[in-house]
């Protein structure tokens, strides 16, 4: 397939016009001289790559993209920065010194991935099995193919959600208790 | 304090009141709304009401103790000295103190009515008029005319409280 | 009739015609909603309310403070990060127009009806929070910064009830699809709020607070913040906030009714009348809510950072939880 065969399908036009901003938002997120507006064009990528997503018909992953990326991480993410250090305009000490490292890792790992996807994938296209909406099916696997992988997750995060809270948790001193005992 | 009540009915006791108070509102609004409607119907001003600032010229003696009390020195006063004849020849010339200015600039006042209470003439009088908004700032500064104009709607003082 | 199903069937057409709609309805909600407040909320103080703008009851008012709006000075202090805080109303806004494409007015009318509409609904109504946080910080002001963290770390406490008591619902009708949703509510004979009371109060307290409204206000809170993360704004993008705020009521009661009260569906209507009541009947209930919100803002107090945090964590999250248990449980022994 030539290029100028891949350009004549509409679907590639709306993935460009949805990729390359995403990619561009993806670059000022480490190149940002501000703290903030780098977790801001992270909001936009997440918001590109849910729209990617979208456009390959994975609707609930896009939305699961959104509620938990945006709707929480992200959120988090600048509830964080905005607590701790938060100057509006340009922030010297981000100075991205270290910029020939990490760009040569973030290549080598954007080469292995290509590599990776096109040696298991090739050109070969997917159909989707089965029948009904998208969201049902991926709900179906979940609780039937899926099903250990799936317990797995829970349990590694209900482990990570106490492991949080024992490092979080500080117990009172018997003085402590006291006072409080007392209010 | 002395009656206990159950945890919690002070919300929907609350919301009981509001609801009360709307339907009411909204069906008799004559009877208990308690506001009016202020540019077609006039609210009527209680006795001892803090509207303007009236000046009784022929009382004042210019003897600057409002000015000086004012906090905000929203008062202006100039004066000057006058001589009076004397009675019969040879008798001694009298002095009174004449008024020329006495301006209040009522963009600045605080209407806390000090010089109300200062004055040890009785020249100064609240009075409950409080339509005087002009358009612009300057003309918030009342000259002494007009100050006594303000005279005629000063209430008879009323009755002390007991 | 016929005409406009014509007109339907392109896709463009419809496309424009739904957004203009959409363009609309938003406006005038928010006018309508906001009339509401000031008049009612007059009312419940034996006050007058707004009286002379357009004659009659002041019907007028909101036009005329929608035309002030636009006369006023456009300020951006100079500390604001500009670009930020002039995209941070529009992402607002934004939030707030997605989250009506999914409201199901009638018998298939809908702008698009989502497999997961419901999910949709919560998850896009995230992106009026990163709009808030964005203007709150942008602003260059500590009030400002104040506000937007507040509504940040309220948002995030209370978007888990609100998810979870969803869930419950989801559970009973066995789909996301908001008109799936409505529908089972039809077939099952009754509003899920009989079964889901628990649910439904967790969702309003929880929709209260996802929508600042008064008693958790903390993010604006007069009083202390001056104006919270709307202190800096001023003419034309406060009123984009300000449209916001009433439609996101609009939005949030008629989800809570989609959910919990039958949504366009009255008991006793012929399915024939219901095709042109449904949005009546949706209008009406959700303004039910909406006036349940007015009420309530004039009637508690704010509460206190730290009663939002632990009414949220250590009774709205364990209950609504519960609550999605006990209804995966009877759902399959039933």
């Amino acid at each position: 397939m030539t290029f100028a065969d891949w350009i004549a399908e509409p679907v590639n036009w709306a993935f460009l016009a949805i990729a390359l901003p995403t990619l561009f938002c993806g670059f000022r997120v480490v190149t940002a001289r501000n703290v903030v507006h780098a977790a801001l064009f992270l909001v936009a990528t997440m918001g590109g790559v849910a729209a990617l997503f979208l456009l390959l018909s994975a609707e609930f992953v896009a939305w699961a993209l959104v509620l938990i990326y945006v709707g929480a991480v992200i959120i988090l993410l600048l509830f964080g920065i905005m607590i701790t250090r938060a100057p509006t305009g340009i922030d010297w000490t981000l100075s991205g010194e270290q910029q020939i490292i990490p760009g040569v890792l973030a290549l080598a790992l954007f080469a292995l991935i290509t590599w990776a996807s096109l040696e298991a994938f090739g050109t070969s296209t997917l159909t989707v099995v089965g029948e009904g909406s998208s969201t049902e099916l991926l709900g179906r696997m979940l609780v039937t193919r899926f099903v250990i992988p799936f317990e797995v997750v829970g349990f590694v995060l209900l482990g990570a959600l106490i492991g949080g809270i024992t490092i979080a948790r500080r117990d009172l001193t018997p003085l402590e208790e006291e006072q409080r005992g007392a209010v | 304090m002395s009656s206990r009540t159950v945890p919690g009915s002070g919300l929907w006791k609350g919301m009981w009141v509001l609801l009360y108070t709307m339907v009411r509102t909204i069906f008799k609004p004559k009877k208990y709304l308690a506001t009016v409607n202020y540019p077609k119907v006039k609210e009527t001003p209680v006795a001892r009401a803090r509207g303007v600032i009236a000046l009784d010229q022929e009382a004042c003696t210019v003897c600057m103790l409002c000015a000086r009390n004012c906090p905000d020195w929203c008062i202006y006063i100039e004066g000057h000295k006058e001589e009076i004849p004397p009675d019969k020849p040879g008798g001694r010339i009298k002095v009174r103190n004449k008024l020329d200015r006495f301006d209040i600039d009522y963009a600045l006042c605080m209407y806390c009515g000090i010089c109300v209470e200062v004055c040890p003439f009785d020249a100064l009088f609240w009075s409950p008029e409080y339509e005087y908004s002009e358009a612009q700032m300057g003309d918030m500064m009342h000259d002494m005319d007009k100050l006594q104009d303000w005279l005629a709607t000063v209430p008879d003082q009323p009755e002390l409280e007991k | 009739m016929e005409l406009l199903t014509d007109l339907m069937s392109n896709f463009w057409i419809a496309l424009v015609l739904k957004l203009l709609v959409v363009a609309l309805i938003i406006p005038l909600i928010g006018m309508v909603i906001g009339f509401a407040e000031m008049k009612l909320s007059a009312k419940m103080q034996a006050r007058v309310g707004p009286y002379f703008a357009g004659g009659r009851w002041g019907w007028a008012q909101l036009i005329a403070d929608g035309v002030k709006f636009f006369q006023k000075e456009d300020l951006i202090p100079r500390d604001a990060d500009r670009p930020v805080f002039k995209v941070a109303p529009i992402v607002v806004m934004a939030g707030t127009v997605a989250l009506f494409v999914v409201i199901p007015w009638g018998p298939g009318v809908i702008f698009r009806d989502l497999d997961i509409g419901i999910f949709y609904a919560l998850a896009i109504s995230s992106l009026t929070t990163v709009g808030v946080l964005m203007a709150g910080w942008a602003s260059g002001n500590k009030y400002s910064l104040i506000g937007g963290l507040r509504a940040a770390g309220q948002l995030i406490a209370y978007e888990l009830p609100l998810v979870f008591s969803a869930v419950a619902v989801v559970i009973m009708a066995g789909t996301m699809s908001m008109q799936g949703i409505v529908e089972a509510q039809v077939s099952a004979g009754y509003p899920f709020v009989l079964l889901q009371l628990v649910g439904f109060v967790v969702f309003m307290i929880a929709a209260l607070a996802e929508l600042s409204r008064i008693p958790f206000d903390l993010p604006i809170a007069e009083s202390e913040l001056v104006m919270g993360y709307l202190t800096e704004y001023s003419g034309f993008r406060f009123l984009f906030f300000f449209l916001a705020e009433f439609a996101n009521m609009f939005s949030m009661s008629a989800i809570a009714v989609t959910l919990f009260l039958g949504g366009w569906h009255l008991p006793g209507i012929p399915a024939d009348v219901l095709e042109f009541a449904g949005p009546l009947i949706l209008i009406g209930k959700s303004f039910l809510l909406v006036f349940a919100m007015i009420w309530f803002r004039w009637t508690f107090p704010r509460v206190r950072q730290d009663q939002l945090q632990s009414l949220a964590w250590k009774w709205l999250i364990p209950i609504s939880l519960a609550n999605v248990i006990l209804t995966g449980v009877f759902k399959v022994v039933l």
